[in-house]
């Protein structure tokens, strides 16, 4: 017997099964090495937070650079102060943000912040989020509100606004030429999860119809793996494996990049593949 | 969920930044570049926690591993065990292999080898302490008859090691291990120091384990 190049058709019977067996004993499959912590969600905004904040400390004059949909960067802070006043009131149960315009309610804000000193915006922003904070340190976490069309537990929203923010703080990186920064494992990983639980919904919004198990593996750190339907329910669905890097996909759900700009390991249908990677930029708002 | 609910509600990305052929709200197929099944990958597939990477990892290298170990050990249930530690290993530390020193195939394949040479070594102990004890007490349970062949097996090559021993080394050795005397009985029969005959004894082994070694694992 040539034992270096085995055909795995001769293995002995049953080592497959036991060996994987044993493998998934001692690690549970989509627990990522290493793992991230688990922290509550008002940690991953409060992280997320900060890290905005440390950006903003850090521009010097470049307030008026454009940086998004025709706003500067002190317009789009602006924006984010509009955004956390709707918080406040969402969190309050002002039922008059609950299907108001993401961008349409704070276009008041972004704009009124034009010309103002860069430091007074900076710091109305810092406490309409230290706001957010006291607000939720009182709120039941899996209490369901509403706000700019989401119906969602405050947890989620909490990590839909850590989203958000650095999505924004690399606006402003972009847009003022400096790298792109990358959330803590664990406030990575709750983001991805976030987003990934969110694909089928994504995927219908699209019109995504063939049904498939799509197995998402988010390699680096705040990775892991996720099994979620797509499709309509129908008997026999396809398989589709999906691998890319967390950090990379975070910011296809972000709307920041494309399906064709990530690193991708696809098995199974591509093409499914390619359009619900498509659809994941749904969860963005255009 | 509806869809509605399902939207993160982030702002338009800066103008320009969607590129290529695709844009947001098209209805046709994009396209999308693979890094390919590269060891990379499945590196990073396994750190991720993904289970189907394991599966592929053993059907693609899994008779590798079994063939490395069952060249080394020349017993089934013993290169099975090494086969499950091995890829057990594989799965809790797979930040361990480093894609950039080397194959998958190689990594695997070499740790198996070493497991198996710890194995036989690890068996090497076991008999020499069998022969003591036989010696201590003749009346023991005879071994199965897997025992009989892994103890065959193993002693042919460590008494072939012994062979390439200087003559005072070897002396030292087969006294101690194959008659199973004490240090002192043995510094006594050789007519040296006892603290020679542990010097002796000391370099002998530390030779055996380099030529047991470098045996086991150009076996092929």
């Amino acid at each position: 017997m040539t034992t270096a190049s085995r055909d795995p058709s001769e293995l002995p019977a049953g080592l497959r099964e036991r060996v994987l067996a044993a493998s998934l004993r001692a690690r549970q499959a989509g627990r990522p090495v290493p793992d991230a912590p688990e922290i509550p969600a008002e940690e991953a905004f409060s992280r997320a937070a900060d890290a905005f904040y440390t950006t903003l400390r850090g521009l010097d004059g470049d307030w008026t650079r454009p940086a998004l949909r025709g706003l500067d960067v002190q317009g789009l802070v602006g924006h984010l102060i509009g955004v956390e006043n709707d918080v406040h009131r969402c969190l309050s149960g002002d039922p008059d943000v609950a299907d108001a315009g993401h961008v349409e309610s704070t276009q008041a804000a972004a704009i009124s912040h034009a010309g103002l000193p860069p430091a007074r915006t900076r710091a109305e922003w810092r406490q309409a989020t230290d706001r957010t904070l006291d607000l939720v340190r009182s709120a039941d976490p899996a209490a369901k509100v509403a706000m700019h069309g989401m119906r969602l537990p405050v947890r989620a929203l909490l990590l839909v606004r850590a989203f958000e923010l650095w999505i924004h703080e690399n606006d402003i990186r972009q847009a003022v030429g400096w790298a792109p920064s990358v959330p803590d494992a664990s406030t990575l990983r709750m983001m991805a999860d976030l987003a990934a639980r969110l694909l089928p919904g994504a995927a219908a919004q699209a019109g995504v119809h063939e049904p498939a198990d799509i197995h998402l593996v988010l390699t680096g750190p705040g990775g892991g793996t996720w099994d979620v339907a797509v499709g309509d329910r129908q008997p026999d669905p396809a398989a589709v494996t999906i691998v890319t890097d967390t950090v990379g996909f975070c910011r296809l759900a972000g709307n920041r990049v494309t399906p064709a700009e990530l690193d991708l390991y696809v098995t199974g249908d591509a093409e499914l593949a390619a359009d619900v990677l498509a659809a994941a930029t749904k969860l963005a708002l255009d | 969920m509806t869809a509605k609910s399902a939207q993160l509600y982030l702002d338009d990305p800066p103008a320009g930044r969607v590129t290529g052929d695709y844009c947001p709200g098209a209805t046709g197929r994009v396209s999308v570049r693979g890094v390919g099944g590269t060891d990379a990958v499945l590196a990073a597939r396994l750190a991720a926690g993904d289970d189907h990477a394991l599966a592929d990892v053993f059907d693609a290298l899994g008779g590798s591993v079994y063939g490395s170990a069952l060249s080394v050990l020349g017993d089934d249930n013993a290169a099975q065990d090494v086969v499950q530690d091995v890829f057990i290993e594989l799965w809790s530390h797979p930040d361990r292999y480093d894609p950039g020193a080397g194959t998958l195939r190689t990594y695997l394949t070499m740790m198996a080898r070493h497991r198996a040479v710890d194995l036989v070594r690890s068996e090497l102990r076991r008999v020499a302490r069998q022969e003591r004890s036989y010696r201590l007490a003749p009346v023991t349970p005879a071994p199965g008859a897997g025992d009989q062949a892994m103890a065959a097996h193993t002693a042919g090559v460590v008494r072939a090691a012994v062979q390439l021993l200087p003559v005072g080394q070897r002396q030292v050795i087969e006294l101690a291990y194959f008659e199973g005397l004490t240090c002192r009985e043995v510094a006594h029969a050789v007519g040296i120091p006892e603290g020679t005959a542990k010097s002796r004894l000391r370099l002998a082994l530390a030779k055996l384990e380099t030529v047991l070694d470098r045996q086991l694992l150009e076996s092929p």
